[in-house]
């Protein structure tokens, strides 16, 4: 487990049925732009490790935003961007 | 967008752009103050309400992933070529919503199926058990979130349940001034033995039941 502002868990310590998510999380099919270039689940999905039964249904429900329409790529990044700025989160 | 988010919303080139930019910074910081007249000039930058709706969903849930990764702060993924600036603490708070919101909504989230399935079982997930935090805790919260963000929807037009001082308070900075999450935010509850897991958990719960009822409360407030 690593220490943020709360522990999170990161690939290399997660075992178990976690470690089995984040199996998980690697095989979905993901634009190489979103891959990290550590090559390792994407920290936002180590943030939710201390439960790991919320994290398939958080990137479920991501996947039916993220990944389809109506509104093309550019629009879903312009939504996305503008949200993180406004609640200044730096991730 | 880095330096000033909302001036988007003024001067991006199109309409539609402006737009969209208007309506992810209302979703995000007031969504109850949204109204009929955002709904028509939205149609006539020529955004259908499929999209409208596209839109608030991903800007509502977006604000669950900045939530959490605050919440932790977690490390970054990538090298960042331009910094954005650092999260500035002394920033107000969103402004809670002044009432409850009722009426009739321009769209519901079940034109988009797909979404409203992976959300319903997301949202029963984290409301239907008892630990870490109890049942109990986790129904006073989603109701403190929904009073905080206007959501007179049905389901949560309930009135709002004794919560104690610090659970509140980490509850409100969660919903609406989410770049104070951090050690300061934790320090009452974690001065009276409040686990790390119970933590992250009162941060979930805010978070998601914020999903819902900022969804739920933009279109409502679209409709009136």
């Amino acid at each position: 487990m690593e220490a943020g502002w709360l522990p999170y868990v990161s690939y290399a310590s997660a075992s178990g049925p976690l470690r089995e998510t984040y199996d998980r999380m690697l095989e979905r099919p993901l634009p190489p732009t979103y891959r990290p270039q550590h090559g390792s689940v994407p920290g936002i999905v180590t943030a939710h490790g201390l439960d790991p039964l919320l994290i398939p249904r958080v990137f479920a429900t991501s996947t039916t935003l993220n990944g389809a329409g109506p509104l093309a790529w550019q629009d879903r990044e312009l939504i996305n961007a503008m949200t993180s700025r406004l609640n200044q989160c730096l991730y | 967008m880095l330096a000033d988010p909302r001036a988007v919303a003024a001067r991006a080139a199109t309409p539609r752009v402006r737009a969209l930019a208007e309506l992810a910074t209302l979703v995000t910081e007031t969504p109850w103050s949204l109204s009929r007249a955002h709904h028509d000039r939205m149609r006539g930058a020529g955004l259908g309400d499929d999209e409208l709706l596209h839109a608030i969903a991903l800007s509502a849930f977006f604000g669950h992933l900045n939530r959490i990764a605050d919440a932790v702060a977690v490390p970054l993924d990538y090298p960042v070529e331009r910094v954005a600036p650092a999260a500035e603490p002394a920033t107000p708070p969103y402004a809670a919503a002044p009432a409850a919101l009722r009426g009739t909504a321009t769209a519901t989230l079940a034109a988009r199926p797909a979404t409203a399935a992976a959300l319903d079982d997301w949202r029963r997930y984290v409301m239907d058990r008892n630990a870490p935090l109890p049942h109990a805790s986790r129904l006073a919260i989603a109701r403190w979130v929904a009073a905080l963000l206007g959501d007179g929807s049905s389901e949560m037009a309930l009135a709002v349940d004794a919560m104690d001082t610090e659970l509140r308070a980490l509850v409100e900075v969660t919903t609406l001034a989410p770049w104070r999450l951090g050690p300061a935010a934790y320090a009452a509850l974690r001065a009276r033995g409040t686990s790390d897991e119970a933590l992250f958990d009162a941060v979930v719960v805010a978070s998601t039941a914020g999903v819902a009822s900022r969804i739920s409360v933009a279109l409502a407030a679209l409709g009136r």
